[in-house]
């Protein structure tokens, strides 16, 4: 188990150059009424295997969706390396195909294969043509199949979507994601309804993928156990607003809100109304 | 049942009284004229069977017509119908594409082939041309349709992908539309066969063209054979195409066997 270490010093997150995802008092709702996020602020320094937990209806989902720019703020700001996310902005649209993006419903496009649907993430470096024909280059082939072999797809290239199981489907999303070679890795409780060898599988295979491409992963999580285990940061939000952001470096956790919890704490507080 | 609902229908029984007063529809009218039949069906058995050669082969053109109408509305239905799904573009391109379909639909396909007969004159043509434009009103609406009910699950992942509208187009909304696109094509040519049978009534070619002019001339029995040949074929392609939408469109769009006793 981590020990906590006692730090106060807030402004160690804020005083780094490197800020891949900045969100400043962002609020957001879906019907103009109730607030499905209130007044977030966050900063997430490139290369950071990020966590976001939470009880379900918190607002985790939107949190990742206002990420990728398919949802606007109603209030504050947000930046996606300097870029305002949004699916309507020029140069965010071009920037998209950086971001892998996994919805908690996955996204898959179920008559059509596997292998056809981990290609859909090269569809950005493909010219009209070749995308009108279907006609991959053989380059984009090779490395779709590398990706099934790491996420364990191998041999099921040529199954429709809708014929596979739960735990399949999950990685057919996780496999596209990784196929659009992204910067940043936004998954949204990728995990949390496969078994715990499965799962560890996966959050290796992510953890692994993230040091080799330096990727800045943000991943939501049911359970805060495997978020202390594989993140540096943990953010907990509660009705819309971000109750706690910790670090966690090797054994030690620093607080940058409260600095006065210790892990069983933080456990006990949030392992109860993390399961569903 | 509540009083509520003795009164709405009442009032519909009602309507219907005064409305069949106000057109002339007497059932007496109808139970008077039912020996008329009879010679019909008299007149029928002493048709001579050289005839039936005559009336499959008229079948057989109006299938070519209803045929080349289904695929060829569809074709055009095909664009029409992505410029006019909700999900795929702004107000300013769908808003004007929908109107064009609906003042399509509102023409029934005899007068298209009224219009069309005017146009390039009489023969099957015409009524290849009016089966066309009936089809491409009716499968573009329906299509667009089936595009606005795709899950958006899908479209949104692929969208957070950066990729063009024809790209989604290509790898979303065709593959997740298609058995909808084959099950009403199916529903379309069954329809076409039949509108087409009717078609020859104002010069347009196909079966209808023959029963007409036996009818003019009073051959009620020649004409009793080919809508004979038209009932036993529309009967015949009702049932293959249920036997086809089992086979592969049901199964294609659930994932699932359909079990046929
Ligand atoms: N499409 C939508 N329309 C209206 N309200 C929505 C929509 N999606 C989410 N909400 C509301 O916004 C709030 C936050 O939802 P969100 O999906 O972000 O929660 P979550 O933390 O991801 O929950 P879960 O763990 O169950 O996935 C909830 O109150 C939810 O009811
Ligand atoms: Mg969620």
């Amino acid at each position: 188990m981590k020990q906590i270490q006692m730090t106060q010093n807030p402004s160690f997150s804020l005083i780094s150059t490197n800020k891949i995802i900045q969100m400043n008092n962002v609020w957001t709702s879906y019907d103009s009424k109730n607030f499905a996020l209130e007044g977030i602020n966050l900063s997430i320094s490139r290369g950071t295997n990020y966590a976001i937990v939470g009880q379900s209806g918190s607002g985790k989902s939107t949190l990742l969706k206002l990420m990728n720019g398919m949802m606007i703020p109603s209030k504050g700001t947000i930046k996606i390396d300097y870029v305002t996310p949004n699916i309507n902005n020029k140069k965010f649209k071009k920037m998209m195909h950086t971001i892998g993006y996994i919805p908690q419903s996955l996204g898959l496009v179920k008559n059509i294969t596997v292998l056809e649907n981990i290609l859909i993430g090269a569809l950005p470096r493909l010219t009209k043509l070749q995308s009108l024909f279907k006609k991959f280059p053989e380059s984009e082939i090779q490395e779709a199949k590398r990706i099934m072999s790491l996420v364990g797809l191998s041999g099921k290239e040529d199954r429709k979507a809708y014929m596979l199981s739960g735990g399949e489907k999950r990685r057919v999303a996780i496999a596209r994601a990784l196929m659009q070679k992204p910067t940043i890795l936004l998954a949204d409780e990728i995990v949390s309804e496969l078994d715990h060898v499965t799962a560890r599988e996966i959050m290796n295979l992510i953890a692994d993928a993230q040091k080799r491409m330096n990727l800045t992963a943000i991943m939501v999580h049911h359970d805060m156990q495997l978020a202390l285990e594989y993140a540096n940061r943990v953010a907990v939000i509660k009705e819309g607003r971000k109750i706690l952001e910790i670090g966690v470096e090797g054994d030690t956790i620093v607080d940058f809100q409260t600095g006065d919890l210790n892990t069983e704490e933080i456990m006990e507080m949030y392992s109860d109304d993390t399961k569903k | 049942m509540t009083p509520k609902n003795n009164i709405i229908i009442g009032i519909i029984i009602a309507l219907v009284v005064v409305a069949s007063y106000n057109v002339d529809a007497n059932p007496l009218e109808f139970a008077k004229g039912l020996p008329n039949l009879a010679i019909v069906a008299e007149e029928m058995f002493l048709v001579e069977p050289k005839y039936i050669p005559t009336a499959l082969w008229a079948m057989f053109e109006t299938i070519q017509m209803a045929f080349i109408g289904t695929v060829v509305g569809t074709a055009i239905a095909l664009p029409l119908s992505m410029l006019a799904a909700r999900n795929l573009n702004s107000k300013y391109v769908y808003a004007p594409v929908r109107a064009l379909l609906a003042a399509i639909r509102t023409f029934p396909s005899i007068l298209w082939a009224i219009l069309f007969v005017i146009m390039v004159g009489l023969g099957t043509f015409a009524g290849v041309l009016a089966i066309v434009m009936y089809t491409v009103g009716f499968v573009a609406k329906l299509q667009y349709e089936a595009i606005e009910t795709i899950d958006s699950d899908p479209m949104d992942a692929v969208n957070s992908i950066g990729v063009s509208k024809w790209q989604l187009i290509r790898y979303v909304v065709i593959p997740e539309s298609a058995s909808h696109l084959l099950s009403q094509m199916l529903y379309m040519f069954d329809y076409n066969v039949r509108q087409t049978s009717i078609l020859g009534l104002v010069g347009a070619g196909g079966i209808g063209f023959y029963i007409i002019n036996y009818i003019k001339f009073f051959e009620y029995g020649k004409a009793a054979i080919f809508m004979l040949v038209v009932l036993v074929t529309v009967l015949f392609i009702d049932w293959a195409s249920v036997k086809i939408r089992d086979k592969y469109i049901i199964k294609s769009q659930h994932g699932m066997k359909v079990i046929t006793k």
